[in-house]
């Protein structure tokens, strides 16, 4: 993975999260559901690895549905 | 009685000229003529109330397109009670009319007519290109006309000047016979109204804009005047050159998503010319200057005969066999597999291409490479009307037939430029516009259908690039606070609960027109204007284009279109809808046949195990249950070193996708490039198998237009390199051991209609049958599905979602004053791969960059300067037009030539939910330059390379026996 993909991906995970209407924890349901639907599985990976090694560049929304897709997928 | 608006029992025959147009009316009128009695809509003329009975009256000036006129008198008849001989064309019918079409009188005053006519016309028809396809020959004939008593000596039009302006048709007023049926079809079919009659009496003569040449007027060169010419004064050079075709063959364009059908006339193997088919149910026998003219391409000496390899992209290419090239291309697509993994490979298919070779290729990327890493042009077009269309309404398709706006009394048109990038279509929104329909146009340029001539109230809403969904919302806002809401139609057919949640938000104040009036710069009055005709005028039908989905909020406004499209009631009927205008071909059909990472055909979820098993039991293998990498996400992954081969059908990445460095560098980083293309594209470039492709009229299969029409496409000539699209993804998954066995296209359409839902009716044989199909085709709609949503919506009810106005980061600052939007022109097509290669480019030599007077005047730019244009991604040069279009700060280009680099400046900024690029904005600046930018240079640099590596293949025979 390189930095210029990653920062790609945080862009938008952050651009999807900023466009979810509602509260934040809606919002983060809306955005989980959106990345299991949408993103490759390579792409979950990364943006998992990238909550579980810094994530601070992403929007508390985005964090929260990032993290619930952790869950998620470590659930199944 | 007798109704003969019923196609099951009486089908118009395309072929047969009934004279006059159809009348809808539903009373019934019962005549008599030649002793048959027959009935007929009120208002039905005379001749065309003959011509359903089966009788032929002779006719010059009338046409079954145009309206009568009444001008050559040869239709005459006669009518029991009535005096004289009245014209049958400009003749209603009448309850207990009789109708005599024939006798001694009517035989001798034709004959008269005729005599007349010839007396002015030059006696050459044995040299003449319309020698056998000539109405005024033919009347003559039927006539019976055997001499001119009036001598040929007197004053005569027969040394009048040739005008062969044009480069596709000339003009021979010495072979007039002022039928007008040009001007008329040029005002009635084309709406351009560039043809008058100048002078009067004998005087009279057909002039193209202000008496100048053709090529100088404002004629569009659609070629309805050529194909109302019934002589040979308005013909085709092609006919000229090689003569009158001798068969045809009905088939479909393969230019803009309105699908138009044509005649491909030939003359054996050789295509003379395109002729719009009047049966085609999507173009009524309309056409444009692309569709009729621009077709040489096919036979261009640039086409790619013959499959080519290289181990490296700074190789000459190698021309080879095709079990060669394809067991290449195979060899290194497992190799990159097996030394980065399943998920490295992948491929792209073409909007283009067929419903079949679309479908073909997913199925080879699933079934074949075994991920789901597939993705197609309508990426960076239309992806997100499928996300946002399904969100709301539950399919990814437009509402409605084409033939619906003429029952449109509001026509919202956003972000589309129809009369350039939908040609036919935009005639017909301009017929209905001239019928006093309102024009709504929301878009940061004043598109030309602005200027409909005789068209009725129009009002423009010049928005600032970028804030569509603001527009909308404000749109919304008045329906909702002004009461101008469809109560019913939102009880009995929308979510409630969702409903309230959006009446609540986007009644808020701050969604209001003059709350946004700073952010969209339209003025709140026009908007309330717009909403409440919009909203209250009868049917209000939305067409819209790129402009609304190429945006980072694209995905939003496509459910804000549909919001307003429910709130206000406009859905499920004719007339009214939400119509996504598709840019390419078969943008729907590669959409419908499962190019998306995410989705099977049908758009069936791949996480879906129903779907799957489905699948999986008739492509006899397991596929994998996750979305593989859109376009965008398989460059970021090749440029970070894990995506290393990928499979490209006729699409030009290299060249449509935006910031141009970035897809260069992620093309240079591949191991394996495999692209299949009628010429060598900016992609293929950067390839190392180069794999002949097929034009349209050297294949089988369909396309599927925007109204979700299924057309068939028909070969008329054997592909250039021996075969169709098809047949090579078909080998090449038989060569990395997946096998596939079809013999025809019918055979992959059948299996396509056993998995989707949608198609379960579809086949060759039900496509000979009706002509075309509207899908959803299958039981519950077994003829098609003109009209979408009329009772329900397939997700039960309509969806109402949030739309909050989020502004794109990418905005003019200091350093980027401007905006610049990217567009299409009328002759060009797409990249231009294909018009670059015929005469249209004498009205589109080169791209360059619209910019208002007033920023020009600040940046001391004139008209043809060269001007750098820069972005935070890019710079390139353009030359400079000076133009109003576009409001101050708002500058324009279009990115049919690869050279300008358009793309170049465009940026990753992308759709929020599909990735579909920004290209509607991108803040740039403008300065005057002397020389081209240094992307330009590198580009012209890396051209001559890889068209040298190309031709110093052509050079080297194949080596016998590989």
């Amino acid at each position: 993975m390189s930095d210029q993909q990653l920062s790609q991906l945080v862009k938008m995970v952050n651009q999807i999260a900023a466009n979810q209407h509602g509260d934040p924890s809606t919002a983060a349901q809306r955005v989980t559901s959106h990345l299991q639907k949408f993103w490759a599985r390579s792409m979950k990976a990364q943006i998992i690895d990238y909550l579980d090694s810094d994530g601070s560049q992403l929007s508390p929304v985005a964090r929260e549905a990032v993290a619930d897709l952790k869950r998620l997928r470590q659930a199944s | 009685m007798i109704n003969y608006f019923d196609p099951s029992q009486h089908r118009i025959d395309p072929d047969r000229d009934y004279g006059t147009p159809p009348r809808l009316s539903e009373k019934a009128v019962v005549l008599t003529i030649d002793g048959i009695e027959i009935s007929v809509p009120e208002g039905t003329s005379v001749l065309r109330a003959a011509a359903l009975a089966g009788i032929t009256i002779p006719k010059l000036c009338a046409s079954d397109n145009l309206e009568a006129f009444g001008s050559c008198r040869l239709c005459a008849v006669q009518i029991e009670g009535r005096r004289g001989y009245p014209a049958s064309c400009t003749t209603p019918v009448a309850e207990g009319m009789d109708v005599t079409t024939q006798n001694g009188k009517l035989a001798r005053l034709r004959r008269n007519v005729m005599e007349l006519y010839i007396s002015d016309h030059p006696l050459d028809c044995l040299t003449c290109p319309a020698n056998g396809d000539c109405e005024l020959q033919d009347m003559a004939g039927a006539v019976g006309l055997r001499e001119v008593r009036y001598g040929f000596e007197g004053e005569n039009h027969l040394d009048a000047e040739i005008d062969a302006s044009n480069p596709y048709f000339s003009f021979d007023p010495s072979k007039c016979i002022v039928c007008s049926r040009c001007v008329r079809a040029c005002e009635e079919v084309q709406g351009t109204f560039a043809l008058t009659i100048d002078g009067r009496g004998f005087d009279s003569k057909i002039a193209a804009g202000q008496n100048e040449p053709f090529m100088d007027s404002e004629c569009v060169s659609c070629g309805a005047c050529v194909q109302a010419c019934p002589t040979s004064t308005l013909m085709e050079k092609s006919v000229i050159d090689q003569g009158v075709p001798e068969h045809s063959v009905v088939t479909t364009c393969a230019y803009c998503g309105v699908g138009c059908s044509f005649e491909a006339q030939m003359k054996g193997d050789q295509l003379v010319r395109m002729v719009p088919y009047k049966g085609g149910d999507a173009n009524h026998g309309h056409s444009c200057v692309k569709g009729r003219f621009a077709f040489g391409y096919a036979t261009h000496q640039d086409r790619i005969t013959e499959p080519m390899i290289r181990d490296s992209i700074d190789q000459p290419w190698r021309p080879v066999s095709w079990d060669e090239a394809i067991g290449f291309a195979a060899r290194r697509l497992k190799e990159t597999q097996a030394r980065y993994g399943r998920e490295s490979i992948g491929g792209i298919t073409s909007s283009r291409c067929t419903n079949e070779e679309t479908y073909l290729v997913q199925k080879l990327v699933r079934a074949g490479f075994g991920n789901n890493n597939t993705d197609t042009c309508a990426r960076v077009c239309h992806s997100p009307t499928g996300y946002g269309l399904k969100t709301t309404l539950g399919e990814s398709a437009g509402t409605q037939t084409f033939d619906s706006v003429m029952k449109a009394d509001t026509i919202l048109v956003i972000g589309a430029n129809p009369t350039d990038a939908h040609p036919v279509f935009g005639s017909q929104m301009r017929r209905r516009l001239r019928e006093g329909a309102t024009l709504i146009v929301a878009d940061p340029r004043r598109i030309d259908l602005l200027k409909t001539p005789h068209g009725g109230r129009m009002l423009h809403l010049p928005l600032k690039p970028g804030t569509n969904v603001a527009l909308i919302n404000s749109l919304a806002h008045v329906v909702v606070t002004e009461g101008l809401e469809d109560k019913a139609f939102i009880e009995t057919r929308c979510e409630t609960e969702a409903y309230r949640i959006w009446r609540d938000f986007i009644s808020e104040a701050r969604n209001s027109p003059e709350a946004l009036e700073a952010e969209t710069g339209v003025p709140a009055a026009q908007i309330r204007e717009a909403a409440r005709s919009y909203a209250s005028v009868g049917n209000g039908a939305i067409y819209y284009g790129l402009g609304v989905t190429e945006h980072s909020q694209g995905s939003t406004m496509v459910m804000g279109i549909a919001n307003l499209a429910m709130a206000t009631g406009n859905l499920g009927r004719e007339g009214v809808g939400v119509n996504p205008l598709r840019g390419q071909n078969n943008v729907q059909g590669s959409c419908d046949m499962g190019s998306f990472p995410h989705e099977l055909p049908g758009y069936q979820h791949v996480a879906d195990l129903d779907v799957r098993q489905r699948f999986e039991s008739v492509w006899q293998t397991t596929l994998d249950d996750e979305p593989g990498l859109r376009i965008p996400n398989m460059f970021d992954a090749a440029i970070a070193g894990t995506f290393k081969a990928l499979y490209v059908q006729g699409e030009d990445i290299a060249q449509s996708d935006p910031n141009t460095q970035h897809v260069q560098a992620a093309l240079t980083s591949l191991d394996c490039l495999i692209v299949q293309d009628i010429f060598l594209n900016e992609t293929a470039k950067y390839a190392h198998v180069l794999l002949p492709g097929s034009t349209f009229l050297e294949k089988n299969g369909t396309f599927t237009n925007a109204e979700r029409r299924i057309n068939r496409v028909r070969k008329v000539m054997a592909p250039v390199a021996g075969k169709e699209d098809w047949e090579v993804t078909q080998d090449l998954a038989n060569a990395l051991g997946y096998p596939m066995n079809y013999s025809h296209p019918s055979e992959i359409m059948d299996e396509i209609a056993l998995l989707t839902p949608t198609f379960t009716g579809v086949s060759y044989a039900k496509l000979e049958e009706q002509g075309s199909i509207q899908w959803p085709c299958n039981a519950e709609h077994p003829d098609g599905t003109p009209t979408m949503h009329e009772l329900d919506f397939p997700i039960g009810k309509g969806h109402f979602a949030v739309t909050e106005y989020v502004p794109t980061e990418e905005r003019s600052n200091r350093r980027f004053p401007l905006l610049l939007t990217t567009g299409r022109i009328l002759s060009q097509y797409n990249v231009g791969a294909q018009t670059r290669r015929t005469d249209n480019s004498q009205w589109h030599e080169e791209d360059v960059l619209e910019i208002h007077p007033s920023d020009a005047e600040v940046r001391g730019i004139a008209e043809g300067d060269w001007l750098g244009v820069s972005s935070r991604v890019g710079h390139t040069v353009l030359r400079c037009r000076i133009s109003d279009r576009m409001q101050p700060g708002v500058v324009y280009t279009t990115f049919h030539h690869p050279g300008s680099g358009a793309n170049v400046i465009t940026t990753d900024s992308s759709d929020w939910a599909t990735n579909c690029p920004e290209y509607k904005v991108t803040a740039v600046q403008v300065e005057k330059v002397s020389q081209p930018s240094e992307w330009q240079k590198r580009f012209h640099h890396f051209d001559r390379r890889q068209r040298g590596y190309l031709e110093q293949g052509a050079e080297e025979p194949a080596p016998a026996g590989q």
